[in-house]
C-alpha cells in the first residue's frame, strides 16, 4: 500500500505542469523513503529528475517499492481539478491498476478524488553519474527565465560562458549575434566557485521547457562543467529538488 | 559484423568435401534454368541461305524503323544524286533468325499548307513554281560534307481532293503539298508558314497560319503512308529489291537490301502465320563496377569489373548463352561460362565483340538506358578506347548519350539519358514497370520480389571493391550475383509478357516498338487517327494554340450513403463507357459544326450534347473516332474469341497482348482529345463525352428507382447508394445473392434499351457484404456467380494506395479480410486494438513501417525567373504553381536532402521513390524533421514514433474502416486497456543525453531499481528467482531460434550456406527482421549473463 499527502497540492500541480511539456509518459518510483522519478524526453536530450523525500510530506506510507507508469498528459488534465490551498493524496494498491488521486480544500468541506489508470512502460531506468561541475551560479529564476525567453526570439542556441568574474549568455543568428554579461559582483547572479572559464551551447528551446519550473522556486543553480551536461536546478521547498539535464550542443550535431 | 553471433552450425566451408557440396547447394538456382552452357561457342546466327532477288519475294518482321541523311548509292536510281536525301531503313528479322537490314529509297518528306479559298481557283503551275522558288530563298540549306548543299524545296503539288479533319465540312479544300528535300525542313518551313513570313504575290495572305501534317516523325510518315504497323511482317516482291554485295555494306546484318521504290515496301497483314513473332535475340546484360568504398562509382576513374550476359532466343525454353567477362581471375561457376581478362580495356574490347557476335535484337536488363549503357561508353572514353561503343547495326556509327528530360501527366518528369543503338530496341525493364505498374519500389529486388515472388541478395556497392579485391572465389561471389541481376530482367520480360504485350501493341496502334518506351500517350492514338484520316482525304492541322486552363467538369458522382451492407448490392457497369459514348454519338473533330454554322443544317443531322455542342449525325457523315473506336472494338472482340480457340501458349500470349493493347488503345481515344498540352485537344469532344456520361448515370438511376419499388409489385424499394462515372450501385433490397444478379442482370438489359447503340449497361458483379465508406473508397466481397465469392475487392483504400506503410496496408487487409469474409466485427476489432498494442510496445517489423514517396523535382534547383512571378497565379493547374521548388518541406523531400549531405552516392534522386519511417524527435517538432532512412535508423537504433502511426498513420484508415460499422469507433479502437502497455524507446549510447547517462539495473521481476548493480533480483523477488530465469531461458530459445530462421532464409537467398551474409537490401523485410532479431538476442543475451554469476 503506498500513500503519500501534501498539505499544499498546488507544488504537485505545478510539478506536473513543469515537466509535461518535456515527457509524456513516465514511471515514478515509488520507494518507503519518497518518491523519485526520471525519465527522458522523446529525443534523448533533455532528462527531467525529481526527487521528493518523504520528510517533506504530511503522511507518507510506503510498503514497497513500486513503479507506477502514469501519462503526464493525463495526470496534468487531472491536476487542472486541483484548487489553490487544496491539499493532494496519492494512494494505491501494491499490485496497482491505477493511482488514486484525492483532494481536499482547506475546510474539509469538499473532496474531489479521481482514479488515473496506469500504464506499462517498458523503460530503462536512467541516470546521471555524479560530476565535480567545475561552474555553479545560481541566479533569480525568474531573471533566467525571461532572458532565455527573449534569446531565443533571436536565436535557437545560447552559448554560456562562466569565468571568475562574470557569467555571459551569447547568440549567434540570422539577425546578427549578441550577448548578456552579469557581473558575478552584480546583485542579481553570483557565482560561488568559477575555478575555470567554461564554454558551453545549449539548445533555448529546452532551457525555455525547463524555466515552466520557475514558480517552484524563485532561485534556479546552473551547474556545468566542460563536456558534461547542464544541470538547472530547482529547489522544491523542503520537499526535494527538481532537475534538468540538458547536453550541450556539439557543432556538427544539431 | 554479422558473423560475430553467427548461429550455431552455419560456420564457413572448411574441407574440400564441404566445399563441393557448397557449390552444389550454389548453383542449384542456375540449374534449373537448364543445361550447362559453360563450354558454348556457337553464339552465332544460323548462316544465311542464299537468297534469289529475281524469283523469290523478301519477308522478314520488322523491328526498328529509322531514316539516315546521305548521298545516295550508284546503283539506285534517284534524281537528285549529288545531294543528300533521306533514306528510310528498316532492320528485322526473318523467320529463319537471320537479320536484315533494308534501305528504301525515294520517299520524300512532304507536308500541306491550305490556300485560301479566293486564291485557290487562280493557281496555275507556274505559281507553284514561283512559290517553290520563294520557298528556297527563305528556308537556310543545310550543308553536308560531302555533297553539295541540299535544296530545301523539291516540289510544290496543288491537293484538291482533301479537306481539315476538323469540323464538319462538305466541301474539299485547295492544299498546296510541300516536297522536302529533307525531313528537318518541313519543321522549319513549318516555323515560317506559321509565323506568317510566307507571302506570294506581294501578300500573305494566300496562306494560311496553320499547316498540316507537318510534326510526324519520317519513318512514321512512311510507315502511315505504306499502312505499315510496328513489329509487322514485312514482304517486298521478287525482283523489287537488290541483295548488297560484301563491298557495299553498311551495315553488319546477315541481309543488306535495297528498295528502290517504296511503294514496293509492303505491309503484311497480322494474321495468321503473320501473327506470330520472329525468333527475336534477346539480351540481358547488368555490369558491375568497384569504387572507393562508400562512394558511387564514377566513369571517369573508377573501372567496370563484371559484365554478366544472358542470351535467349524468343520462343526458346533455355537460354542461349550465359556467361560472365570479369576483370580478375573467378572461380568457374556451374552451368556458366566465365571469360576472365587481366585488363579492363581487353573485357570490354571482348564484350564489345560478344555483342556483336550475339546480334540482339533486343537488349534488355534493369536500368540499362540510365546506368549500365552511358556508364560502359563513358568509361570507354575515359579508358581513350575511341573505336568502342559502336553496339548498334551500322558500321562506323558510335553510341553517343544524349540527356533528355521526359514529362507527362501520367509519369511525372523523370530524366533519362538517349543512347542511339541503330537496329537493336533497348527494352530497359525498369522503364517498363515503371510505366505499367504502380508499386512502392522500383528496386530491381523488390519488383522482383512482386512479380517474380524471389528475392535476391542486395550487395551494398561499397562491398564489392572488397569481393573484387579478395580473390578468385570472392569474385565468383560477385560473378553468381552479377548474373542474377542479368537473368532477373530476361524473367521479368517473360513473366510480365511484355515482348507480346508491347508488340501488339506496336502492331495495334502502327508506331514502331521504341516508340513505346520514349514517347507518351498521344503518338500511339495520333498514328491511328492519321492512318483513319488518310483513308478520308482528311489533313490533320499541326495546330499550336493550345487551350489553357479552363477545365471542363469531369465525371459525376452520386452521393454515396454510407454504411455496411450486409444485403446483396450489385453493380451496373456501363461496358467501355467513353469509347461507348463516342460512337452513339458519332463525337469527331470531323463531326464537330461549329456554333455559328449550325443554323446551315437540317435539325434532324444533328445532335446535340447535353454539354451544348452540336456535332452531324451518323446519317450524313460518320466521324473518325467512331470509326477508328468500332474498329479497335470489333477486332478486340475477334481476337477474343480467337483467343478461346487457340491452344498453343504463344499464339495465346500474342492474342491476350492484343486485345489488351485494343482495349488500352480504345480507352486512350477520350484522353487524346481531351489532352490540354495534346497533339490535337478538342474541349467540344472530351467535356461531350463526360456530360453525356454524367446524364446517363443520373438516368440509370431514375430508370432502376422508378421500375424497381414495391408500387411495381416488387418486394423491396430499391435504393441506389452509390455511382461513379460509369458505374451505379444498386441495393435492390433481396437478401440472397442469386435473387440480386438476377434482377442486377434484367435492371442492365431495362435500362440499356433506353440508350443508344452501342452503349450496353451490363451488369457483372455483386457485393456482398459491402463497405461504403465515401466517394471512390469502397470495399466489398465480390460475387460473379451466385455460389462462391471471387474476391475482395477494394478502391481508394488503403490497400491499394501507395502514400503510407506496409504496416497500414497489412492492418486495413486483415481488417477487411475479418469484416467481409468472415462477417466478424468484433474479431476485426479485436485484431486491431492487438494490432495497436502491438504498435505501441515496438513489435511491429521496421520494414511495416516504412513509408515511400516519390521525389518529383530537384530540391536544390533554384526557381527559374517567371516561375515564381506566376507561383501565386490561381488558376495554374497544381503540377504548375509547384514547379521549381517545393513550397512547404515535405518529409521525403527534406530527408533526400539530408541524405545527400550524409552520402551523395545513396542518396535518391528525382524520380526515385523515398523510402522513410518517422522517428521520436523533440516535442513540437514538425514532421519533416521527424522522417529517417530506415537503415540509418536501424543502424543508430533511432526510436520509432510510435504515436506517430497511430494518430497519422493507421487511426483514419481504421475509423473509415468502422465507422459505418460501430457508432463509437475511435473510443473502441484507440482508448483503453489495450493502450496502456507503452515501449520506452532504448536510450542511443551516441547522440544527446546517451553519451553521459547510465543505464541502471532494474529488476527483473518486477522493475524496480536495484540498489547493487550486481544484483538482478530485488530483495522480493528473490523467491521467484528460478522461475524467472526459467522465463528468460525460453524467450532466449525464442529469439534464438527467430534469428537462425532468418539467417537461414538469407543464406538460402544469397545461395550459398557456407558465407557470411553480406545483404544489405533496402527492399527486403527479412533484412529488417534480421537486424531487429539480432538486436533482441544481444540485449536478451546481456540479460541472461547477469544470471550466471550464481
Amino acid at each position: 500500500m503506498f500513500e503519500a499527502k501534501l498539505t499544499d497540492g498546488t507544488i504537485f500541480k505545478k510539478i506536473i505542469e513543469a515537466i509535461k511539456d518535456l515527457v509524456t509518459d513516465v514511471n515514478i518510483d515509488a520507494t518507503p523513503t519518497g518518491l523519485s522519478l526520471q525519465a527522458m524526453d522523446s529525443s534523448h536530450v533533455a532528462l527531467v529528475n525529481l526527487h521528493l523525500g518523504m520528510e517533506g510530506f504530511e503522511r507518507y506510507r510506503c510498503d514497497r517499492n513500486l513503479t507506477l507508469g502514469i501519462s503526464i498528459t493525463n495526470l496534468a488534465k487531472v491536476m487542472k481539478l486541483v484548487n489553490q490551498n487544496d491539499s493532494i493524496t496519492l494512494k494505491c494498491e501494491d499490485e496497482p491498476t491505477y493511482l488514486t488521486i484525492v483532494c481536499q480544500n482547506q475546510k474539509h468541506d469538499r473532496t474531489t478524488q479521481f482514479n488515473v489508470n496506469l500504464i506499462t512502460l517498458d523503460s530503462e531506468h536512467l541516470g546521471i553519474p555524479e560530476t565535480e561541475y567545475t561552474s555553479e551560479i545560481t541566479m533569480n529564476s525568474g531573471e533566467f527565465s525571461k532572458l532565455c525567453k527573449e534569446l531565443y526570439a533571436l536565436s535557437e542556441t545560447v552559448e554560456f560562458e562562466i569565468s571568475t568574474t562574470f557569467v555571459k549568455f551569447a547568440v549567434e543568428g540570422e539577425i546578427g549575434s549578441g550577448s548578456i554579461k552579469i557581473q558575478t559582483s552584480a546583485d542579481e547572479a553570483e557565482t560561488s566557485r568559477p575555478e575555470d572559464t567554461v564554454k558551453l551551447s545549449f539548445a533555448l528551446r529546452y532551457l525555455n521547457l525547463f524555466n515552466k519550473a520557475y514558480s517552484l522556486s524563485n532561485q534556479v543553480k546552473l551547474s556545468m562543467a566542460a563536456e558534461t551536461p547542464l544541470v538547472v536546478e530547482y529547489e522544491v521547498e523542503s520537499l526535494g529538488t527538481l532537475k534538468y539535464y540538458l547536453a550541450p550542443k556539439i557543432t556538427d550535431q544539431t | 559484423m554479422e558473423s560475430r553471433i553467427a548461429p550455431k552450425g552455419t560456420g564457413g566451408a572448411t574441407s574440400i568435401d564441404e566445399f563441393i557440396e557448397d557449390v552444389d547447394v550454389e548453383d542449384k538456382a542456375f540449374l534449373i534454368e537448364g543445361r550447362d552452357l559453360s563450354g558454348k561457342t556457337n553464339i552465332r546466327r544460323p548462316p544465311a541461305p542464299q537468297v534469289n532477288a529475281k524469283e523469290e519475294d523478301f519477308i522478314f518482321m520488322q523491328i526498328d524503323t529509322d531514316y539516315y541523311s546521305q548521298v545516295a548509292p550508284g546503283f539506285i536510281k534517284n534524281e537528285n544524286a549529288q545531294h543528300d536525301t533521306p533514306i528510310i531503313r528498316m532492320f528485322g528479322i526473318t523467320k529463319n533468325s537471320n537479320s536484315v537490314a533494308l534501305h528504301v529509297h525515294n520517299f520524300t518528306p512532304y507536308f500541306y499548307v491550305k490556300i485560301n479559298t479566293q486564291y485557290a481557283p487562280t493557281l496555275t503551275p507556274e505559281d507553284l513554281l514561283a512559290i517553290r522558288d520563294v520557298l528556297n530563298k527563305l528556308a537556310t540549306p543545310q550543308t553536308s560534307l560531302e555533297g553539295a548543299p541540299s535544296i530545301p524545296v523539291k516540289a510544290v503539288e496543288l491537293v484538291h481532293e482533301k479537306a481539315s479533319v476538323m469540323h464538319y465540312q462538305q466541301d474539299k479544300a485547295t492544299f498546296i503539298k510541300i516536297y522536302t528535300g529533307l525531313p528537318r525542313y518541313v519543321n522549319q518551313l513549318r516555323t515560317l508558314f506559321e509565323n506568317g513570313s510566307v507571302s506570294y504575290r506581294g501578300s500573305a495572305g494566300m496562306f494560311e497560319n496553320v499547316t498540316y501534317e507537318s510534326n510526324l516523325p519520317y519513318a512514321l510518315r512512311f510507315m502511315i503512308d505504306n499502312e505499315i504497323v510496328g513489329m509487322s511482317w514485312i514482304r517486298v516482291k521478287a525482283g523489287r529489291y537488290r541483295l548488297r554485295e560484301r563491298s557495299e555494306r553498311n551495315c553488319n546484318t546477315q541481309y543488306e537490301i535495297d528498295v528502290q521504290d517504296f511503294n514496293d515496301v509492303e505491309c503484311l497483314p497480322c494474321d495468321g502465320e503473320y501473327s506470330k513473332i520472329a525468333p527475336l535475340r534477346i539480351l540481358s546484360f547488368d555490369i558491375e563496377c568497384s569504387a572507393d568504398k562508400g562512394k558511387f562509382p564514377v566513369a571517369q576513374t573508377d573501372p567496370i569489373i563484371q559484365i554478366a550476359n544472358i542470351v535467349k532466343v524468343h520462343g526458346d525454353t533455355e537460354p542461349l548463352v550465359r556467361n560472365v567477362f570479369t576483370l580478375g581471375t573467378c572461380a568457374p561457376i556451374v552451368g556458366s561460362q566465365v571469360n576472365s581478362y587481366r585488363n579492363e580495356q581487353d573485357m570490354l574490347q571482348a564484350w564489345r565483340d560478344f555483342v556483336l557476335e550475339v546480334d540482339p535484337d533486343i537488349i534488355t536488363g534493369y536500368n540499362i538506358v540510365n546506368f549500365d549503357f552511358p556508364y560502359i561508353i563513358n568509361r570507354s572514353l575515359a579508358l581513350h578506347m575511341n573505336k568502342f561503343a559502336m553496339f548498334g547495326r551500322v558500321n562506323g556509327t558510335y553510341s553517343k548519350i544524349k540527356n533528355n528530360t521526359f514529362s507527362s501527366k501520367a509519369l511525372g518528369t523523370r530524366e533519362t539519358k538517349d543512347i542511339n543503338i541503330e537496329g537493336r530496341v533497348q527494352f530497359d525493364m525498369l522503364q517498363v514497370i515503371l510505366r505499367e505498374h504502380k508499386l512502392r519500389s522500383y528496386s530491381l529486388n523488390s519488383v522482383s520480389a512482386h512479380f517474380l515472388g524471389e528475392q535476391k541478395e542486395d550487395v551494398h556497392h561499397s562491398i564489392i571493391s572488397e569481393l573484387q579485391a579478395k580473390n578468385e572465389f570472392t569474385r565468383r561471389r560477385l560473378a553468381i550475383y552479377c548474373i542474377k541481376d542479368a537473368y532477373l530482367p530476361m524473367r521479368l520480360l517473360e513473366k510480365l509478357m511484355c515482348l507480346f504485350n508491347l508488340t501488339e501493341m506496336a502492331r495495334v496502334t502502327g508506331v514502331p516498338i521504341s516508340y513505346l518506351f520514349t514517347r507518351g500517350q498521344q503518338i500511339k492514338v495520333a498514328s491511328q487517327l492519321y492512318r483513319k484520316a488518310a483513308e478520308h482525304d482528311l489533313l490533320i492541322p499541326v495546330d499550336k494554340q493550345h487551350i489553357s486552363g479552363d477545365k471542363y467538369e469531369g465525371a459525376v458522382v452520386i452521393e454515396p450513403t454510407r454504411g455496411y451492407y450486409t444485403d446483396p448490392v450489385a453493380t451496373l457497369d456501363f461496358a467501355s463507357l467513353y469509347p461507348s459514348i463516342m460512337m452513339a454519338h458519332n463525337l469527331c473533330y470531323s463531326t464537330l459544326v461549329p456554333p455559328h454554322k449550325v443554323k446551315f443544317y437540317k435539325q434532324e443531322d444533328l445532335i446535340k450534347t447535353p454539354n451544348g455542342d452540336v456535332f452531324v449525325s451518323q446519317k450524313v457523315k460518320k466521324g473518325l473516332l467512331p470509326l477508328i473506336l468500332e474498329e479497335l472494338i470489333a477486332a478486340r472482340k475477334r481476337a477474343r474469341q480467337e483467343l478461346a480457340k487457340t491452344t498453343d501458349p504463344f499464339q495465346k500470349a500474342v492474342l491476350d497482348g492484343r486485345q489488351l493493347a485494343l482495349k488500352i488503345s480504345a480507352n486512350s481515344v477520350y484522353g487524346f482529345t481531351g489532352a490540354q498540352v495534346g497533339q490535337l485537344p478538342c474541349l467540344p469532344i472530351s467535356s461531350s463525352v463526360t456530360s453525356y456520361g454524367r446524364v446517363m448515370i443520373e438516368a440509370t438511376k431514375e430508370y432502376v428507382l422508378k421500375k424497381y419499388n414495391k408500387a411495381n409489385g416488387y418486394q423491396f424499394d430499391s435504393q441506389v447508394i452509390y455511382g461513379d462515372t460509369d458505374s451505379v450501385m444498386v441495393k435492390f433490397g433481396v437478401p440472397t445473392i442469386e435473387e440480386a444478379m438476377k434482377l442486377g442482370k434484367e435492371a442492365a438489359d431495362y435500362v440499356t434499351q433506353y440508350f443508344v447503340q452501342p452503349i450496353k449497361l451490363e451488369f457483372e458483379k455483386v457485393y456482398c457484404p459491402y463497405l461504403l465508406m465515401n466517394k471512390k473508397r469502397y470495399a466489398g466481397l465480390l460475387w460473379t456467380k451466385p455460389d462462391k465469392w471471387d474476391k475482395i475487392d477494394a478502391k481508394g483504400i488503403e490497400t491499394v494506395r501507395r502514400d503510407n506503410c506496409g504496416f497500414v496496408k497489412e492492418t486495413v487487409q486483415s481488417c477487411l479480410n475479418m469484416l467481409l469474409i468472415d462477417r466478424d466485427a468484433s474479431k476485426a476489432l479485436d485484431y486491431c486494438k492487438g494490432v495497436i498494442s502491438d504498435l505501441l510496445q515496438n513489435r511491429i517489423d521496421l520494414s511495416l513501417l516504412v513509408i515511400t514517396k516519390g521525389l518529383g523535382k530537384k530540391t536544390e534547383s533554384a526557381p527559374k525567373p517567371g516561375e515564381a512571378a506566376e507561383g501565386g497565379d490561381q488558376k495554374k493547374p497544381p503540377a504548375a504553381a509547384a514547379a521549381g521548388n517545393y513550397h512547404a518541406k515535405q518529409a521525403h523531400v527534406e530527408l533526400a536532402e539530408r541524405m545527400r549531405k550524409r552520402d551523395e552516392a545513396t542518396a535518391p534522386t528525382v524520380g526515385d521513390r523515398v523510402a522513410y519511417v518517422m522517428i521520436k524527435a523533440a516535442k513540437g517538432s514538425k514532421g519533416y524533421e521527424k522522417s529517417e532512412d530506415p537503415l540509418y535508423v536501424l543502424q543508430n537504433g533511432l526510436p520509432i514514433d510510435y504515436q506517430f502511426y497511430v494518430e497519422h498513420q493507421i487511426k483514419q484508415p481504421l475509423l473509415r474502416i468502422f465507422e459505418p460499422v460501430f457508432s463509437n469507433a475511435e473510443e473502441k479502437l484507440f482508448h483503453g486497456e489495450h493502450t496502456r502497455n507503452i515501449f520506452v524507446p532504448k536510450m542511443a549510447t551516441t547522440s544527446g543525453l546517451g553519451k553521459f547517462a547510465v543505464v541502471k539495473k532494474t529488476c527483473l521481476g518486477c522493475k524496480n531499481v536495484l540498489a547493487n548493480n550486481t544484483d538482478v533480483l530485488c530483495e522480493r523477488c528473490q523467491t521467484k528467482k528460478k522461475a524467472i530465469y526459467i522465463e528468460r531461458k525460453q524467450e532466449m530459445s525464442v529469439y534464438e531460434k527467430n534469428y537462425a530462421d532468418l539467417w537461414v532464409q538469407c543464406q538460402r537467398c544469397q545461395g550459398s550456406l557456407h558465407e557470411d551474409i553480406l545483404c544489405s537490401s533496402r527492399d527486403c523485410p527479412i533484412f529488417y527482421r534480421r537486424v531487429k532479431a539480432k538486436k533482441n538476442l544481444e540485449e536478451n543475451r546481456e540479460i541472461l549473463e547477469r544470471f550466471l554469476d550464481w
